[in-house]
């Protein structure tokens, strides 16, 4: 290798210029930050080593406590020591009830978000989650000498948008620029594809097996010179570490836990989660707590924790499916996560897709070297990475009658836009209701909703002639902005979309699982939905044309039509949408002679004095 | 019903589209792009149907390293936004090229050839889905997976058997013919997501 010749003091002088910049891992369980020096990634160190738990103590005089002394107060001050609190993230009250059974503190909602109720007073998770980041930011400041000018913050590949924005809200709330949210695996892929000493610094298709204390993620990636391209993403979020310590307390204490105060079950679970810690090292542990001893095995543990890996096996063959690939196509398993330490998930992961699982990288840090080597990106411009990410759950529009209408596609890649066309209802509707929606099933109040927004001043027209074009743009941190544009006017609206309320990892995972199990189920509902809509629609509008223009309406026809109507009303009452559909063709064969007539007089008002031709073009005829 | 002076946006502009539950996502997708867009042109990839997938990925991903919205992340705001327009238009003609029938879908429109939601089907062909649906929705409801994964099979080799014909068809420009393999792709990918479905709940 060739020595780089420098003058004296130039790249201290360099060093000075560059932008100090940090890579944080905010974590349910630990959190780090990391930095880029000399061209590599590393991570910063405090007191107690790299890893500050996320946990964050409201004293009662006011103060507060973040990390490893806040974690020693959790068994004498539960309810003002809160741990886990990503799990809270962008979630509203409807999520509540599904959360607040596993957190040792008390919840509050209001129709807007969750917030947590201490002793002394109410804070939301934003807010806890700014302590954490404030923490990490004096650290990283205390080791650079010097304030922290941009931050990457990462994030679970299958949040959300209101978890998202939540996330960059509390990185913004700690005092910092937020440069980007990068997607947990792919972040450790950044960091095992840039690596040399790695098996993927040659490229090739990985699998990221991302399993946290409240997470789990499997994204699949493409690394080609440089260029990381993610495939496909998914995930359970009941599979972090946490779930498992629930099982093992559940498994030891059965009946004694349910119902038990919430310092009881704060101390099973981390005397749960002891055992397991203690099984990596060890065939067997004994779990103690007051009179009870009880000797776990390895074997007891890899038992307890198979409902919760089926789930993952499960989320692993979708996200394969829909990369269009087979096991056998991929060049390594990544392994990431606290949790991917249990010898129980290395062996299963090994069975599920054949191979050794690579760990090269420690799993506790490797995110967090790679959002690092993010912020050095974007900071500096370097150009010998190129991250190309995906959305995780489709984006889409609530159509009238309740289904939704999926403009992005889950997996789409970031940057991503979509542009449709809509058109109005009703007669002289003036108006149009725009409702945003996440996820993947087929009608409205099974997604998440991100926004709502009106857009008014639609001049009155026959319904179907008035039309709105609507584009969704998702850019790099895969946040989505929403514009709605009336095309006869001009008018415009637009969102950035900003959600009220969040969903939980539970809702997100479930809604992605549920869309495969009733996917079935849900056509033949979205079917009758859209068929009813239709049918209403109809019968409204030749009920009012045969009052308007009786002169246009001849005997036979005129009874013709009524026949139908009633024909279609009977099919309207059953669950059919076939009938329903064949009834609605049977009407408009039957009014055909009447709507041709009153079509043409329509031509003729709307575009008196324009050339045929233009209006037929108009009508889209 | 009442008559709301707003409500809900009632049906894609799609003259039919509600009427027909069978036609899916592609043709709205390409309805909704710019038809004199040159999505080859954009990739830099030679006009064809039966192009090399690896070329098509190599020039994707020299095109996302010149264009990502990263390499623009201290630019002047309108280079960002530049970017971001540029580098969208780029991952969306990618998105349609890499799969082969939105990429036939594309290059029939492209030549003036669009397929509506109202297409006349052959009846022999109808019927002989209808029939199969039939088939797989009595062996879902009987919980005989073998059966349904038998039919998957069998349509998976005729969706295969289909689109080894369009290579043939693109080269001898013969337009109808490929518009109707296409009208019978969306039938049988239908039937195979209703595969998908049964099975997935079965799990």
């Amino acid at each position: 290798m060739l020595f780089q010749i420098s003058e004296p003091g130039e790249s201290k002088i360099k060093e000075a210029c560059k932008q100090r910049v940090v890579g944080i891992d905010l974590g349910t369980t630990n959190s780090l930050v990391a930095h880029v020096a000399d061209a590599t990634p590393e991570v910063i160190s405090g007191e107690g080593g790299p890893l500050v738990p996320s946990v964050v103590h409201y004293a009662v005089n006011g103060g507060v406590i973040v990390g490893r002394p806040a974690q020693a107060k959790a068994l004498d001050a539960p309810r003002d020591t809160l741990a886990s609190v990503k799990r809270l993230i962008g979630r509203g009250a409807k999520d509540l009830a599904s959360v607040a059974a596993m957190l040792p503190y008390e919840l509050t909602s209001d129709e807007r978000a969750v917030s947590i109720k201490t002793t002394t007073k109410i804070v939301s998770p934003v807010e806890v989650s700014a302590e954490v980041l404030r923490e990490l930011k004096a650290r990283a400041e205390a080791a650079l000498g010097g304030p922290i000018e941009g931050v990457v913050i990462t994030v679970p590949a299958y949040f959300d948008d209101a978890q998202r924005q939540a996330t960059r809200d509390a990185g913004r709330l700690a005092g910092l620029e937020v440069l980007r949210l990068l997607a947990e695996p792919t972040a450790a892929a950044l960091a095992y594809g840039l690596d040399r000493a790695t098996a993927a610094a040659n490229g090739g298709t990985y699998a990221v097996f991302d399993l946290g204390g409240g997470t789990f993620d499997l994204s699949i990636l493409k690394l080609v010179d440089g260029v990381f391209e993610v495939k496909a993403t998914g995930g359970d979020s009941a599979l972090g570490g946490d779930d498992l310590d629930r099982a093992i307390a559940t498994a030891v204490l059965g009946d004694k836990l349910t119902g038990a105060a919430h310092a009881i079950i704060g101390a099973a679970v981390a005397e749960a989660r002891r055992v397991k810690e203690a099984l990596t090292e060890t065939a067997s542990a004994t779990f103690t707590l007051g009179d009870v001893k009880k000797p776990v095995t390895r074997a007891d543990l890899a038992a307890w924790a198979q409902p919760l890996l089926d789930r993952c096996g499960k989320a692993c063959r979708r996200v394969l499916k829909d990369a269009e690939l087979a096991k056998d196509d991929l060049d390594g398993v990544i392994l990431v996560g606290g949790s991917t330490r249990s010898p129980v998930v290395v062996d299963f992961v090994a069975e599920l897709f054949g191979k050794t699982p690579l760990s090269e990288l420690d799993p506790e840090q490797v995110v967090a070297l790679g959002a690092a080597v993010q912020a050095d990106v974007l900071a500096t411009g370097r150009d010998d990475v190129t991250l190309i990410d995906v959305v995780p759950l489709s984006l889409g529009l609530e159509m009238m009658g309740g289904v939704v209408e999926k403009l992005i596609h889950r997996n789409t890649n970031i940057p991503a836009g979509a542009t449709q066309t809509f058109t109005t209802y009703a007669d002289n509707q003036t108006g149009f209701d725009i409702h945003v929606l996440q996820g993947e099933r087929e009608t409205a109040d099974t997604c998440r909703s991100l926004a709502r927004f009106t857009l008014r001043g639609v001049p009155p027209m026959i319904a179907g002639m008035g039309r709105v074009e609507i584009t969704f743009l998702v850019d790099a941190d895969g946040l989505l902005k929403v514009t709605a544009k009336e095309l006869t006017t001009g008018k415009e609206s637009s969102i950035e979309v900003k959600p009220s309320y969040g969903l939980t990892d539970e809702e997100v995972e479930r809604m992605l699982v549920d869309s495969f199990e009733h996917a079935e189920d849900d056509l033949v509902k979205r079917n009758l939905l859209v068929e009813r809509v239709e049918a209403d629609r109809i019968l409204a509008a030749t009920r009012q044309a045969f009052i308007d223009d009786p002169e246009m309406l001849t005997a036979d026809v005129r009874a013709a039509g009524e026949t139908a109507m009633t024909v279609l009303e009977t099919a309207m009452k059953g669950e059919d949408y076939l009938a329903i559909r064949h009834a609605v063709e049977a009407l408009d064969v039957a009014t055909k002679p009447f709507a041709q007539l009153r079509m043409n007089r329509a031509i003729a008002a709307q575009f008196e004095g324009v050339a045929l031709d233009d209006a037929a073009r108009k009508v889209g005829a | 019903m009442a008559s709301p002076s707003t409500s809900r946006i009632a049906s894609p502009a799609d003259p039919g589209r509600a009427a027909s539950p069978d036609s899916d996502a592609e043709v709205r997708s390409s309805a909704a792009r710019p038809a004199q867009a040159d999505l080859f042109a954009l990739l830099g990839v030679a006009p064809r149907y039966d192009l090399d997938l690896k070329e098509l990925e190599a020039a994707f991903f020299a095109k996302s390293k010149e264009l990502h919205p990263d390499r623009f992340a201290s630019a002047p705001a309108a280079e960002r936004v530049a970017a971001l327009t540029k580098s969208r238009a780029l991952n969306d003609a990618y998105q349609t090229l890499k799969k082969p029938v939105p990429r036939a879908e594309y290059m029939l429109a492209a030549k003036g050839m669009l397929i509506t939601d109202n297409e006349r089907l052959d009846p022999a062909f109808l019927m002989e889905i209808l029939d199969l649906r039939e088939e797989l929705a009595e062996a879902r409801a009987a919980g005989n997976m073998k059966v349904v994964e038998a039919n998957q099979g069998s349509m998976q080799t005729r969706r295969k058997t289909t689109l080894s014909e369009l290579p043939a068809l693109f080269a001898a420009n013969d337009l109808s013919a490929i518009k109707d393999r296409l009208i019978a792709l969306r039938y049988l990918d239908r039937y195979l997501e209703e595969c998908d479905a049964a099975l997935d709940s079965d799990d």
